[in-house]
């Protein structure tokens, strides 16, 4: 009787669902499975049917280039970087922004708006701000806090290109950081800082005790998902580097999967390359999971 | 309790056969694919509606074309409407940057335009994915067609013994140089050798006070250098392009690179061209760069951007041979394989290359690449420098793998400016990875 209703319960829920299934199917799951397939192929866009299999060769082509190489070293500094800073300065704003204070509404708006901003208008400005001869960056450093002789040429290094990238994320994601860590920082019972206050412990300690700890899951939700972001990072790549100026030094995976697809017409490389990037993003998630569930227990 | 599970089930059947439905409302047949990152900005060209008409057939011409370009194109569309009735032409235009993708999308997805504007780098490389139709032997009246027009353009349309667009304007770039910096350094003309212009570069620069370069260019791919590379003798291939080998790493076009290191070592050239400095127009209005070399785009924008600065032309210096060059560019209008309606597709394209459709696309700054129309009184003035320089310009390698060997002379550029290596060096490795893609 009990299971019989279970089942019947089942079915409307099934036929709501079946559109978006549809669409998924159609939308995310069929074109990614066609794009698979497309990787193991020297895939011809007008005749498809003559495309000629290659197995792994798109595959081991990608691991030994050495322009894949960098950009896959570049990506991971940019994710590295940018997903330590976020989580710190986000925790820290976080932290700050739970405080009673005057303004504070007003503070939470505006510390979240560079994340609403648009990626492109942004990469632009950085860029301008940048600018090796006229921008306001070089301006400040030489002519105004004389910290450096000359002109720093930003876009003409490879290195130093990873710089105005970084940063920008790092400002525009630090709203988003501190947004979620102020909702896991709200789910604490205030009745164990007051506990912790009576039995002496001071800020640091309740920070290290109590906040910590409690974070835990709020935590792992931002590293996993702030690393997966980083690790597909596109926009500001493709816009301050032109598809890895100088020298193809300064791509990042999507960027040199964007070229090889659309720039020199190399759909099965290309395919190829986005998928070295999912098992890689795959692998990494796993294992921060495992990590994570590990320091929980 | 029976009749309201039942009454649930209903309700959602019938919800979600709603959704779905209508969501399939229209059943197009071919619907275009959905560009992926490209904003596409479709416009609807005038149509004049049909009078008598078997069946009146619509082509779809893609181009990246400017605000008064496109203006002027719908005129010129307009025409040809008139002349034939019963074929409509309707327009989709891109910005430059999404264009090679969203043609790309098409042809992925099988739904392309009937006729497109394309770069002429871009022609050699579709046509060898089987992406363009043959027009030698089917586009009517062809061999007429190509009689009229510049063998430079026209060259950029040929691709394993066939033709597979036809030229449709042309550029090329010459000298600009900023009359104001150059009175006030005391020179009255601009140069008219190499070895002048070398000199005037660095003279220039150091009689200034502040920051400034005699030259200045935009980048290091390769357009930029090329004006320079070839009036000086420089060669990338063979003429049948099999080779690179003695041709970019040869002593002209060593000699013509050792000219630009040196003007970069001097600081007579602008660091800008390694990425991330002002740009070349701005500079050059601004009075930050006396010299740089570019295209008649330049009156268009500096009418837009910097009104009050006159724009003066003048020829590229000449190598040591005594001879000027520079380089081609333009665009080609190609026919996509997989076109529903060629026969109008291709009277279409055989109307932009007549006189009047030309003459009309030329008063918006579209030079074009009928020879018979060179000196004509109806082109805008400061196309004769242009026209007259077009007569000695080269056209860079029609091959597919051109942007690959674009990237390879680009790579060693910056390996000698930043002086990883001698020009000769960075040179023959640039030969080296030409060689390889021409295997």
């Amino acid at each position: 009787m009990h299971t019989k209703r279970r089942y019947s319960d089942l079915i409307p829920a099934l036929i709501f669902l079946l559109p978006g299934l549809v669409l998924f199917a159609l939308f995310f799951l069929g074109p990614m499975l066609y794009s698979l397939r497309i990787s193991f192929f020297d895939w011809k866009i007008v005749h498809p049917d003559q495309s000629v299999f290659v197995g792994f060769r798109n595959y081991q082509r990608a691991l030994s280039d050495s322009i894949f190489q960098r950009a896959i070293l570049n990506t991971f500094a940019y994710t590295v970087i940018t997903v330590a800073a976020k989580m710190i300065l986000g925790l820290g704003v976080a932290l700050l922004l739970n405080q009673r204070m005057p303004g504070r509404t007003f503070l939470r708006v505006a510390y979240y708006l560079p994340v609403i901003t648009s990626w492109v208008i942004v990469s632009l400005l950085f860029e301008y701000m940048f600018n090796g001869q006229a921008g306001l960056v070089n301006y400040v450093l030489k002519d105004i806090l004389r910290l450096i002789p000359k002109d720093v040429l930003w876009f003409a290094d490879p290195i130093l290109t990873l710089v105005p990238i970084i940063l920008l994320d790092i400002w525009k994601g630090i709203g988003w950081a501190a947004i979620i860590f102020l909702a896991g920082l709200q789910a604490i019972p205030a009745e164990l800082f007051e506990a912790a206050r009576v039995d002496g412990a001071n800020s640091a300690a309740q920070l290290r005790y109590i906040t910590w700890p409690l974070l835990g899951p709020t935590t792992v939700f931002l590293v996993v998902v702030l690393v997966i972001g980083g690790l597909n990072a596109y926009v500001p790549f493709q816009l301050m580097t032109n598809g890895g100026d100088p020298m193809d030094l300064t791509h990042s995976v999507l960027t040199l999967m964007y070229e090889a697809t659309f720039g020199r017409i190399d759909f099965g490389y290309g395919a190829a390359i986005s998928y070295l990037l999912t098992v890689f993003v795959f692998i990494v998630s796993l294992i921060e999971l495992r990590l994570m569930r590990q320091q929980a227990v | 309790m029976k009749t309201n599970r039942f009454v649930w089930m209903l309700v959602s059947l019938l919800t979600v056969s709603a959704t779905l439905l209508a969501a399939c409302a229209p059943a197009a047949t071919p619907t275009s694919a959905p560009a992926t990152e490209a904003p596409a900005i479709a416009t609807e060209a005038p149509t004049e509606a049909p009078t008598e008409t078997p069946e009146p057939v619509t082509i779809q011409y893609w181009h990246t074309h400017s605000d008064p370009e496109t203006a002027q194109l719908d005129q010129v569309i307009a025409a040809f409407e008139a002349a034939n009735p019963g074929i409509q032409v309707e327009t989709s235009r891109y910005a430059y940057n999404d264009y090679k993708t969203a043609l790309l999308t098409a042809i992925s997805s099988g739904s392309v335009p009937d006729v497109a504007r394309l770069d002429i780098a871009w022609v050699s490389e579709f046509a060898d994915q089987d992406a363009l139709v043959q027009l030698d032997g089917n586009l009517p009246d062809f061999d007429n067609i190509i009689k009229d027009t510049f063998p430079g353009p026209l060259s950029t349309n040929y691709w394993n013994g066939h033709y597979y667009g036809l030229p449709l304007d042309t550029n090329t770039q010459v000298l600009l140089w900023n009359k104001d910096i150059f009175e006030a350094a005391g020179i009255s003309a601009p140069p008219a050798t190499m070895e002048e212009f070398a000199a005037v570069a660095c003279t220039i620069n150091r009689s200034a006070a502040e920051t400034r370069y005699g030259y200045a260019q935009g980048g290091t791919y390769f357009w930029a250098p090329a004006p320079i590379f070839y009036a000086m003798g420089g060669k990338v291939t063979d003429e049948e392009i099999t080779t690179a080998t003695g041709y970019v790493n040869g002593p002209e076009s060593v000699a013509a690179f050792t000219m630009l290191k040196d003007l970069y070592d001097q600081s007579c050239m602008s660091p800008n061209l390694l990425g991330g400095g002002i740009a070349t127009d701005a500079g050059h209005a601004e009075g930050t760069y006396a010299m740089i070399i570019d295209g008649p785009w330049m009156v268009d924008i500096y009418k837009n951007n910097y009104p009050d600065f006159e724009v003066n032309f003048a020829p590229i210096p000449t190598g040591p041979d005594g001879t000027t060059s520079s380089v081609v560019g333009g665009e080609d209008v190609v026919i996509l394989e997989g076109t529903a309606n060629q026969e109008a597709a291709m009277k279409w394209a055989a109307y932009l290359l007549t006189p009047e459709a030309q003459k009309m696309m030329a008063a918006v700054g579209q030079m074009p690449t009928l020879a018979s129309l060179a000196g004509d009184p109806a082109m805008p003035p400061y196309f004769a420098v242009f026209q007259e320089q077009l007569k000695t310009a080269q056209a860079r390698v029609p091959h597919p793998k051109w942007s690959d060997m674009d990237n390879a002379i680009n790579n060693a550029y910056q390996r000698m400016l930043n002086g990883d290596q001698t020009p000769q060096e960075a040179l023959d490795q640039a030969a080296e990875e030409i060689n390889a893609l021409l295997q």
